[in-house]
Parts: structure tokens; sequence; C-alpha cells
């Protein structure tokens, strides 16, 4: 996304993006983010929870309306639970059992492999 | 050290240590080595970034919404809430829908967090209602009639030559104002 962020804006069309990881976001590089510290998969706020999604949409918006300059973070205000231990589980190796590790790389080639299939018919039609 | 931080500090309500954003980068590049692969992934990563002021009010602008969500594949596999990582639910065209014909959208293919969330409402990652509420209230003028959705291909020179390449023209041809784009 922060590819395609870089690039439409190059263009002359502004752009926001709204997201969780902000290592990578920013890593890259993009115009305006809006950085919601919420595990992945919520950039657009909280599932069922209407105001946290209009008040997400909101800051995306005066990220256009007011950003001063390129790489301008905006982080929501919002936390996900009153617990921060979330922040703690996402693919952390140091939680996960030997057994277990062996077992994901099995299912990671398996993974793999099915998205080559894909990707090779993609190709084809 | 330690001693100062849970002896001295606390009393100054300091959050946890590891309440800071998650360290992706580093969680993916430790995650991946420790199954075996040995080359880390490099993340795209510039000095200079582009920047295109908003040049009118945004209850004048069309406004262009960009998921990596995939429209719902027949045949691959569970994609709903809840659903496993699904290799086959993946795209990697740039394509558009009708913005006033929602379907079936979901990230089934794509690594968001299962363990703290389950992708059950659509508007946590395409926010849609949002945005037909900043059109009812006057925010924005309008949505575009279509939406876009982006491959995440894992190739960084197809992402921009091929897909950057697509998606702009199709925005062009759309007459957005803006693009907010979601990521998962």
């Amino acid at each position: 996304m922060s590819l395609t962020a870089r690039y439409l804006e190059s263009h002359g069309i502004p752009t926001v993006i709204l997201g969780s990881a902000k290592d990578i976001v920013e890593h890259c590089g993009v115009p305006r983010f809006v950085f919601s510290d919420f595990p992945l998969g919520n950039s657009a706020g909280k599932p069922n929870d209407r105001e946290s999604q209009t008040a997400t949409l909101e800051l995306a918006f005066k990220a256009l309306e007011t950003a001063p300059a390129p790489r301008t973070t905006i982080q929501s205000p919002q936390r996900w639970t009153t617990s921060s231990d979330w922040k703690l589980d996402f693919q952390n190796i140091e939680t996960i059992p030997q057994a277990e590790i062996k077992k994901r790389r099995a299912e990671f080639d398996r993974i793999k492999e099915i998205g080559q299939k894909v990707r090779d018919q993609a190709a084809d039609n | 050290m330690n001693s100062q931080t849970d002896t001295t500090l606390q009393p100054l309500g300091f959050s946890e240590e590891h309440d800071i954003p998650v360290p992706y980068m580093q969680r993916l590049r430790d995650y991946y080595l420790a199954l075996g692969y040995a080359n880390p992934y490099r993340w795209a990563q510039y000095a200079d970034v582009p920047f295109t002021p908003l040049n009118l009010n945004l209850d004048q602008a069309r406004v262009g919404l960009i998921t990596t969500a995939a429209p719902f594949k027949a045949g691959a596999g569970d994609q709903g809430p809840g659903a496993t990582y699904n290799a086959a639910a993946k795209f990697y065209k740039v394509y558009s829908r009708l913005t006033n014909e929602p379907e079936v959208l979901g990230i089934s293919h794509l690594g968001y967090d299962r363990k703290h969330s389950t992708a059950g409402d659509l508007n946590s990652f395409f926010p849609l209602h949002a945005l037909r509420a900043a059109v009812t209230q006057g925010r924005i003028k309008e949505i575009a009639p279509r939406f876009y959705g982006t491959p995440t291909n894992r190739s960084q020179v197809t992402t921009i030559k091929q897909d950057c390449a697509d998606l702009l023209t199709m925005v062009i041809e759309d007459e957005i104002d803006l693009a907010i784009l979601t990521a998962n």
C-alpha cells in the first residue's frame, strides 16, 4: 500500500493510508498516514463500532486537509483494549514452542505452493 | 536499571514497556529466520517522499477507496471471518468493482492478526459505511463510482511497474481527487 500511495502521489493524486503496521509504512516513507494501534486487519476502525470507524476516517480527512509535508503520521488516540498484551502475540518467535515452529514451516511451504499455483493460473488467463 | 524502572518510575504512570507500536519488521524477520528461511525480506525504503497538497475543499472532492481485500472467489475455500490463511483466495491483478454494488470482500489471503481479530466486519478494513456517511453529511462530495483492489505481491517490481500503473489508469478514468488506502 505504501508503494501505491507514493506512486499516486507522484502522479498528482493526494493520498492517505489507514494502517496499523507503523514501522513498515514509515520505513517506506509515505505522504500521509493515519496509524491505528490495533491488531492488523482493523485499519479503518474497530469492528462493529461505527463511532470508532467514523473517528478513524475523520483523521484521514484531517490528514488530507492539514498535513504540512510528506511523512505526516497522525496516530489515532483510540485503544484496542485496556490491556496492551495483544501486542506480544503476533508472530512472536519467543512465545512459539519448537515443535510448533516445525509445523509452521511445513504449513508455510504448503501455502507458498498454493500461491504459486494461483499465480500461474492468473498468468495463463 | 530494571529496579529503577520498576520502583522509581512506576508512580509516574508510565505504560508497560511493550505498549509500543508492534515492531512488525523485526518480528517477521525473526519469525521467518526461525522457520529456516535465510533470505530476509527487504522492506521498501526511500529517502524521498512525494507530496501533492490537496488543492480543493473536501466537500468538493471525489474520493477513491483502495483496498488490499479480495472479492470472494468461488471454489477457493473458506474466505470468511476467522478463516485460516488462504493463499488460494489471492489475486494478482488490480481489480475494480462498482461502489454501489458492494460484494463480499475478505482478507483471508492476508496475514492479519488472527488471534485478536476475525475480520468479521468489512467496515473495520473497508470504510464504505463511514464514507457514505461523510457524503450524507457533506464532509466529502462523493465516492468514486468504483473502488479498487491491489494485490499484495511479494515482488516490489511488479507492484510498481504493473499494479501501480494499472491502478493509476483506473483512478484517472474515474477522475478521483484523492485516494484513501486501507492496508491490512
